[in-house]
Formats: C-alpha cells, structure tokens, sequence
C-alpha cells in the first residue's frame, strides 16, 4: 500500500522528495503542492481527504508548512507533506482552502504567526492577532519587545474588510479587498463577554430580523502563545501548558504529550501507570460530557439541568483533587508514568460512582432529551453533512453525529484502548440533537470502559525511571489521541535539544468553531447559542 | 385524518414530555441539597491529603530543613515562581560549603504544576492542603519558605556540626 | 351569611369603622379624600411588600429545585436578602446611555411599573379589600396590564442597543399573541358567570368554583389562562424578551439602579396580578371553600380570614408558574408562536363555543345539581 501511494505521488509530482521518517514525508515545492494535495484527496483507492494538521514552521533557512493528511475512513493511513519558502519579506504559499474548509483558519493562524500568506485564500486576515501587530510571534527572530506592541486601552472600531490575493487565469497575483458583510447588513457582536460563547469568542454576526445571515468568527482574545512560550522551555516543564488547553480534557492532551515524548526517547511506561491514565482520561471525558450537557442546556435556557450536571461532576472532580491534588487543572501525567499512585479509596469512590452516573443519565432522559421543548430546539437544528464535517475536521462527538467514524480510539488504538471493549458512537442525523444524545451514549461508554479496568488495576511502578534531562532526537513526532471534544494531537519538531524546536498542538475546538459559520447560516440567533453549545467548544483551546 | 392525528399525538406526547421533566423537579425539590456552607462547616472540613495549595518547607522540632540550596526546583520551575538565594559559609575544617539563605515562593505566579516537589533530590518542600491563602494584598503573596534562623538537618553519617546561620 | 364566622379577623371591620369614624366628624369631601391618599399608600406600601416577599420565595423555591439552598446569609434563613437588594437597587447610579433616546428611555419604566399598579386597584384581596370594584374589572384589568409592553418596546427602543431591540421586538410579537388567549380564556369564565364584577363573580363562585362549574371547558380555559398568562410576564419558558443565554438581558440591558429596579418589580408583580386574577376568576378568590350542605366543614372553614384564602390561592398558582419556570428550556421565537396561534388560540375558540353551548343547555354544574 504504502508503494502504491509512493508511486502515486511520484506520478504527479516527479520531482518530490519521499522520506520515510516516523510518517511517510514527501516534500514538494510551493506550487505542486496544491495538485499534490489534490490527486491525493480525490484518488478513489487511498483517498487522504481529511487535513489532520496545519503546522507552520520557521525552519531558519526557510519559512515552510507541515500538512499532516490522512484517510477519513481509516485514520491510521497517514501522509506528511512539506513546503516551504526562502522569501522571508514576502512569503507567499499556495492555499489549499477550496480543497479542505479547515486550512482556512489554520493558514490564517500561519499568516498571524509567522507571516506566510497563502494564494487564493478568500480571507487572508490574520487570525488570532490584531491586524496591526508588529512581527510574527513564532519565527525565531521575532522581537518580543513590549513597546512594539504596547497595551492599547482605546477601543478600536472593528474592520470588516479582507484582504486576499487571488492568482488570475494567467498566473498573475492580485491583491484585492472584500467586505465581510454587506453594507446594510444588522451586525450584532455576539461575544467577546457574553453568556453562551464559553470563554472569550467573539462571533460577529449578521442577521435579517431573527434569522442568522452570515457569522466572521474572532479569535485570541485570550491566545497566550503556549506554542511560543514552549519553545524556551524543557519538556517537563511544557506538560503543564496541555492542561490549561482544553481544560476539560486536561488529563488527556497531557496524555498526549506524553506519549509522543515517551516514544520519540522510547520509555516503556509501566502496566500500572497505563490503566490509571486510562481510567483518568475516561473520566475526564466523562467530566467533560457532563458540562457540555450542562451548558448546552443552559444555552437552551433550562438553567436547572445546567445544576444537575455540575452536581454530579463534582464527585469526579472530588476524586480527581484525592488522586492528584487538582480539581481541574489536574497535572497527574507526567513522562513515564503518573505523577500520583490512585489513592486507598480510589477503586471504591469510582465503583460508587458508576451506578449513580447511571441512575442520573435515566433522569437527564427524563427531565431533558425527550422534553418538546428541547426537541423542537434542537432537532434538525445545525445540520452538518459527513463530508462537511470531513473537509471542516469536526471530529469528537460533534463529527461522528454525522456518521463519521473518526474516534482515534478505534483507529489508532494508543495506551489500553485495544484491550478494553467499547462502542464508538455513530448517529446519521448530524443536527444538534444528535450530538446532544451522542455525548450522553459517551458517558454510558465511558462508564463501561472504566468498569473493566477499575478491578484490573495491575500492582507495580507507576512510574518509570526517566533521565534527569530529557532530549528528543532530531526528528518530528506526532500524536494523535481522541480528546473529549475530538481529536487532539501533539506535533513536536526537535533538534536534539531539551527544547522542541517547534510544538504544536492541534486543537479539536477550532475546527468546531470553524464549522459554525456554516452551520448557522439560515438559523435562528436563539438557535446560533444552542448549536454554540452543541458543538461545545473550548475558547483557551482555540487560543493556544 | 393522519395530520389531525398527527396534531392531537403531538399535542398529548408533548404534554407528557413536560410533565415527565416536571416529576423530575418536584424530586428534587425534596432531595436533600448538595451545597455545602463554606464558613461554617470549617470545623468538619475534609481537603484532600493531595490538594496543592501553598509550598511549605517542613522544619523539624530543632528548626532544621533539608533544604540544600541546590537550586533545581528553581531551575524546574516553569515561570520563575522560585528564587533561592544561597549563601556561602566556612566550616569548621575550613571547607566553603553552600547553605540556604533565603527561598522565597511567588504564590500569585504558581501555576501548582508540581515540578519543583518531584524534582527535589532533598525533599526539602512539599505541597501543603492549607487552602485558606486569600490576601488583600500581592506583596504577601511572596513568601519566604525557610523560617527564621532554620538551618540544614544534618545527616546522620555527618559528624562536624555546622554553625547556625542568623 | 357566609363569612360569619372569620369577621372578628377581617380587615374590613377596620375599614368601615374607620369610614364612619371619619363620617362623623369630616364632610363628605374630607373623608374621601383622606381615604383615598390612605388607600394610596396602601396600595403602594403592598405592592412592595408583595415584590419582596415574591423575589425571596422565587430565589429560594428556585434554589430547591436546583439543589441548592438559596439565599441564607442576610437574616435567618436569608430573609432579609431581598431587603438588602432593595437597598442595593436604591443606591446604584442610574447610567447615562450615549446616544440613547433619553426621554424615552427614562419614561420606559414607568409605563412598565404603572400598568401593573393599576390593575392593583381592582384586584380584590379580601372581603372589603379591593380599592375599586368595576362592572366590567376583567375588561379593565386585561386593558390595563397590556399597557406595560409599551414599556418593553420603548425600552428596547431608545437604548440604542441592538440585542435590547431584538428583546423588545420578541417582547412584542409575545404579548400581543398571547394576550389573544388570555382575553378568550377570560370570556369564558365571562361566559359561564354571566358578569363581568369581579365581585359578582366571587359571589357566584361560594359554593361551586368557576373551574368546577364549567368542567371541561373550564379546565381548558384555566390551563391556557395560566399558559398565555406566564408568557405575558415574561418568564420562563417564555422569557425571550430577556432570554439571558441569548440577548444578555434581553429589553433591559442597559437599565440599572432603580429604573432597572422597575422593571424587576414589575416581573414579579406581573407574575402575581395574573396568579390573583386566575385566583379571582377561577378558584373563587378570597372565598373559603365551602361545600353545599355541609354546614360544620364550612363553618370550620369559614374561620379563616379571607385574605388568607386569597393569598394562599394566588401562592399557589405562583409557585406552579415557579415550579415550570424551572423545569424547561426556552421556547424559539417561531415555537412560541406556534403555540399560540397552532395550538392554544383554535383550541380557546372551540372552547368559548364549548362553553356556551354548555351554558345555554344547562350543562354546567350548578345546574345539574342544583348548587346555589
């Protein structure tokens, strides 16, 4: 298979650079990249038609893209490509936005973030950033001088202009400016403060009387720039960044990092620490469902299921705070192992939690999923094809509401999953309500993994021994594992120092988020909040 | 006749629905509540064993750390919450030898990451469940961890004593 | 006759000897105009007292549904908390708004708050304590409470603010729907008691309720009464206009200190003038109950005052209105109208019908038993 996809590629672009590395690389020049891209989306045998990864980095010599592709039916097939440019002043790539919907906010982070700016995107604002800001955070010359970025405390006005530069028939390049919305458009600013956008989003939105017309989605009011700040620290001391991503899932993005650490320096982590980390993933899925569905609720103005569910995530994050001394920001992975062995009682508390999670899934049934109200709000409210959510990358609960098989579980079992027996949820109805239920069913899997591992807990070291300074061996490592809004992935290029050279993470909210203009287009404004909370996406997840 | 059905059917399961989700509250409202009153149940309390909450260095009866001054916790620190300003003294047999002046803890930077207590070779710091920290003012949110006159707790294979440091 | 027994408890014997004492030594104009101011303040003096214990009982009624304990920490149990808002309320700086409609954003809370005082004069909370009894006081109290949406629209109107707009625009298209329903549910019961006085109507109701009279047709009309009445004040599942997840809050967002104060009085007053209307009109007002015949459970009823039958009626209907506020999520703007225009408003006619046919034929109740 793999010779296959070789010749392939060699088929449409001869002069491509194929590497065999932790994936199979092939590096391409700027301008065959896009017919590259295409032919391997549209080929019928081995169809790479999902953009995992869009990773720009500042190689020093040249400034150059990372796009991690793989196939939406089987997740493990999985193609790197590469490209870059010498031009440091002006760089310029080649979009790949009509082929993938997700590159478009990923390439305007790139151009936010280092400043290439690619051909033929319809909106090449920056993303993240002001438009103003002076520099490109993430090249390595960057000054991170505080007087070229002062702290303004004046309210500016908000541009709704774009600028974009387009490639003519004729090979020349244009550079235009387009009007986000139109002139008598009624705009209104849902976020940044403001109840139901969870976290800091700032949905600018157009509407014709009730009904949403058009939605220009602003990020970053709160991006700290963990990529950045990781790039000065040691690989340690970065762990503690993966919980303050999506929160939510905090134990599980540390998972991640972990892992990817763990294989590129080729730590056998202990039976022990694997069980714990996997119980404590799947109830931080469970915590995070929980709030979902309470917030959901709360979006759709039912605010006493919004309590329900915050009652009885405070058991999990009861015993979270006994096992690892954190009720949120948790901190119990750490590379090779855990940080903490569970606690005496740990078996007992969980086992005690199970059936009551049971019992209180009856009774959100009861009080919420079959109530008319709720149906009428959310059934065939937010309708997201398979395809749309493909070429978006909406994965996690939110995707596979659209029939997409896309749980990194199930396709690239990592840690205990190939051992343990779950359903991966699928529903065909792709509208809100079916990522309502999905989430629940989650819950109810969730539990059931648990159940088999929780007397199962194997005795011995919940730690393994690691060097007092840990370097990665130049190379790319990526890690893919299923987070409890989708799929989050590590990306770390390393130049054989205590330092990455480059880490990215990928974030499962930006692709939610990305897909809400899309979604909401032709609903209602009370239903734009609802689908917000089905989606359910994390705002410090988004702002890296 | 099947659209009228379907408006009455409709009308009746929807009616059903609420009044399911109704019985649900009514439960409720006699529940026992899950609140807990903060202040008052001070006494019966139970923070976990675990919970991080502020960095303490334990000191002995003799007023003696394990603190060597080494510096690693401030070097595993993330953001710089950790200073430790060493000072050198001479011993007895004339030897310079590093001990703690100060170590000095930026509670309002602490991200309660942890890496400075599994990285410690002494295990001279530990995280406290004293959770109780709030303060009007960020000045006393910087605390010094070594008490006042404390000194190194010898080890037992050491025989020179060390002079106390004041 | 009938309230013999609870008249040493009555207010109204304190009323008339009052009047008299006033009589004889005032000319006719002095005392009225005494009585007059005193009932003016009286009014005014209950209609917050009213609020506040309202507020209290929603926050901690709410709170047990959600399993919570609710306010407990101003006075015993908390009960001093809506006091201590008040106080609050009082003190807050009233905001200027830039390039807001500032005439009409000032006048905008008192159409609000007036509407809903003014159909407290002829709510009758006891025997003897109503401040005016019309002829025609369910015509009277449906004109008068429909005047607090012009609040609403003028509200969202001169804020200069787009989702106070949005709120006032919903708040609109609510009220005059479901004041459609309301006003046919009335007629109804207008219907079956062949008066529209509200005190006509209480005596009417001594031993058989309107509810009970007119069976089915009754029932029918006290449940959209009560459907379309919760939607007119706004409140959850209706609570569109304020829609806090969606709109922040909806009308009144950029109100605050005491005009903000209005118009949160004016939501629980709303909520309680509707509950003492479906009290009057329906479940026999301030009437104990009584059952024909059985002179001894009546006369042991009849001890108790009539304001406190009133007031336990309306208490009732309340925490209903509570207890659903709590329980379901918000409607859409197109469902709500569904309701109401697919729903309740065809269903009110055939049941106006209903109840005349049962009027006309002898079908209601009293008539089939014989109940005075």
């Amino acid at each position: 298979m793999m010779e296959k996809i070789k010749k392939l590629i060699l088929d449409t672009v001869a002069e491509a650079v194929i590497e065999e590395k932790q994936k199979l690389t092939v590096t391409v020049e700027p301008k065959k990249l896009h017919l590259l891209v295409q032919t391997l989306r549209d080929n019928k045998t081995h169809s790479f038609d999902y953009l995992v990864n869009l990773t720009g980095v500042d190689r020093g010599e040249e400034l150059g893209v990372d796009y991690l592709l793989c196939s939406s039916a089987d997740l493990s097939k999985e193609v790197v490509l590469k490209t870059g440019t010498s031009d440091r002043e002006n760089p310029l790539l080649y979009s790949i936005t009509d082929l993938f919907e997700t590159a478009h906010f990923n390439e305007r982070e790139v151009f936010a973030l280092l400043g290439i700016r690619f051909i033929n995107n319809p909106d090449m604002r920056k993303f993240f950033l002001n438009a103003d800001w002076v520099g490109y955070p993430l090249r390595k010359d960057y000054d991170p001088n505080p007087e070229l970025n002062p702290v303004s405390i004046e309210s500016k006005d908000m541009v709704d202009i774009a600028p974009r530069i387009l490639e003519t028939s004729d090979g020349k390049l244009v550079e235009e400016f387009v009007n986000i919305f139109e002139d008598d458009d009624y705009i209104i600013n849902i976020g940044p403060q403001h109840p139901s956008t969870h976290g800091v989003m700032h949905f600018r939105t157009s509407l014709d009387g009730e009904i949403v017309k058009k939605i220009d989605v602003h990020s970053g009011y709160i991006h700290r720039g963990i990529e950045k700040l990781s790039e000065s620290l040691t690989y340690p001391q970065i762990l503690h960044f993966t919980d303050r991503l999506d929160y939510l899932s905090a134990n599980i993005n540390r998972h991640a990092l972990c892992m990817c650490v763990e294989k590129a320096i080729d730590i056998e982590v202990p039976e022990r620490a694997q069980y714990i980390r996997v119980i404590m993933d799947e109830l931080t899925r469970i915590d995070s469902h929980l709030l979902a569905w309470s917030a959901m609720t709360h979006d759709l103005g039912a605010t006493t299921a919004f309590i329900y569910g915050m009652r009885e995530r405070e058991i999990i994050l009861d015993i979270f705070d006994k096992t690892c001394g954190g009720r949120l920001i948790i901190n119990q992975n750490v590379i090779g192992g855990v940080m903490f062995d569970i606690y005496a009682d740990f078996q007992k508390d969980v086992k005690a939690f199970i059936p009551y999670m049971r019992k209180k899934l009856i009774e959100y049934d009861r009080f919420f999923s079959h109530n008319v109200i709720a149906l009428g709000r959310t059934q065939g409210v937010g309708f997201m094809s398979k395809d749309e959510a493909i070429s978006y990358a909406v994965t996690g609960p939110a995707g596979r509401a659209s029939d997409w098989s896309c749980d990194i579980r199930k396709h690239i079992p990592y840690s205990l999953y190939n051992q343990v027996e779950f359903k991966e949820i699928l529903r065909k109805e792709g509208d809100a309500y079916a990522r309502y239920l999905n989430r629940l069913d989650e819950i109810e899997e969730s539990l059931h993994i648990i159940e088999q591992l929780i007397d199962n807990i194997p005795q011995g070291d919940f730690c393994a021994k690691t060097k007092a300074i840990i370097k990665l061996p130049e190379g790319e490592y990526y890690e893919r594992v299923e987070a409890a809004k989708g799929e989050f992935g590590v990306f770390i290029e390393s130049r054989g120092d205590k330092f990455p050279y480059r880490l990215k993470f990928r974030s499962p909210s930006m692709a939610l988020v990305s897909a809400m203009p899309l979604i909401c287009q032709g609903e209602k404004i009370a239903d734009l909040i609802g689908i917000g909370g089905s989606m359910d996406y994390v705002i410090p997840d988004i702002d890296r | 006749m099947s659209s009228v059905s379907k408006y009455f059917s409709g009308l009746f399961t929807g009616i059903k629905s609420l009044l399911t989700g109704m019985g649900e509250t009514w439960k409720e409202l006699w529940t026992k509540k899950v609140t807990q009153q903060y202040p008052e149940n001070r006494e019966t309390l139970e923070i976990s064993e675990r919970f991080r909450c502020e960095l303490v260095m334990p000191h002995d009866e003799n007023n003696e750390h394990a603190c060597t001054a080494c510096g690693i916790c401030e070097m595993n620190c993330p953001n710089g919450t950790i200073k430790v300003t060493p000072m050198f003294i001479e011993t007895a047999d004339g030897k310079k030898k590093k001990i703690l002046d100060t170590h000095i803890w930026d509670m309002g930077m602490c991200t309660y990451c942890n890496l400075c207590v599994i990285t410690c070779p002494s295990d001279a710091i530990i995280f406290k469940n004293n959770f109780e920290n709030a303060v009007f003012e960020k000045r006393k949110l910087i605390m010094q961890l070594n008490q006042e006159g404390s000194k190194l707790r010898e080890k037992k294979k050491e025989s020179k004593p060390t002079e106390p440091i004041i | 006759m009938i309230l013999n027994y609870s008249q040493p408890l009555e207010i109204s014997n304190l009323t008339s000897w009052f009047d008299q004492y006033l009589r004889s030594n005032l000319s006719e104009f002095w005392t009225l105009l005494i009585e007059f101011v005193l009932v003016g303040i009286f009014l005014l003096a209950a209609y917050a007292v009213i609020a506040l214990i309202l507020i209290y009982a929603e926050r901690k009624i709410t709170a047990f549904f959600q399993a919570r304990l609710g306010p407990n920490r101003v006075g015993k149990w908390g009960l001093l908390q809506s006091v201590a808002d008040m106080i609050k309320i009082l003190l807050k700086e009233i905001i200027r708004i830039n390039r807001s409609d500032r005439f009409l954003f000032f006048a905008a809370p008192f159409f609000m708050i007036v509407a809903s005082m003014l159909t407290f004069g002829a709510i009758p909370f006891g025997k003897g304590l109503q401040a005016i009894d019309f002829n025609i006081g369910v015509l009277y109290v449906t004109a008068v409470s429909s005047l607090g949406i012009i609040g609403v629209l003028l509200a969202g109107w001169s804020s200069n603010n787009k989702y106070s707009m949005i709120g006032a625009m919903r708040s609109g298209a609510q009220f005059i729907s479901y004041e459609l329903s309301s006003g046919f549910a009335l007629m109804t019961i207008v219907v079956l008691a062949g008066t529209m006085q509200f005190s006509q109507m209480i005596e009417g109701q001594r031993f058989c309720w309107n509810i009970f009279n007119g069976h089915i047709s009754s029932i029918i009309a006290f449940v959209i009464y009560l459907i379309s009445g919760h939607a007119e004040t706004n409140r959850g599942p209706f609570d569109l206009p304020e829609a806090e997840s969606e709109l922040t809050a909806g009308y009144h967002t950029e109100y605050s200190g005491l005009q903000f104060g209005f118009y949160y009085l004016a939501e629980y007053l709303n909520m309680f003038i509707i509950a003492s209307i479906a009290t009057t009109v329906f479940l026999g007002g301030y009437l104990p109950i009584q059952i024909q015949g059985w002179d001894a459970f009546n006369g042991i009823m009849g001890y108790i005052p009539s304001y406190v039958w009133f007031f336990s009626k309306t208490g009732f209907l309340i925490f209903l209105s509570l207890w659903v506020r709590w329980s379901f999520p918000r409607l859409r703007i197109d469902q709500l109208l569904n309701l109401e225009w697919k729903y309740l408003l065809p269903i009110n006619l055939v049941n106006l019908l209903l109840m005349v046919i049962l009027v006309l034929t002898g079908l209601t109740l009293k008539n089939l038993f014989g109940i005075l």
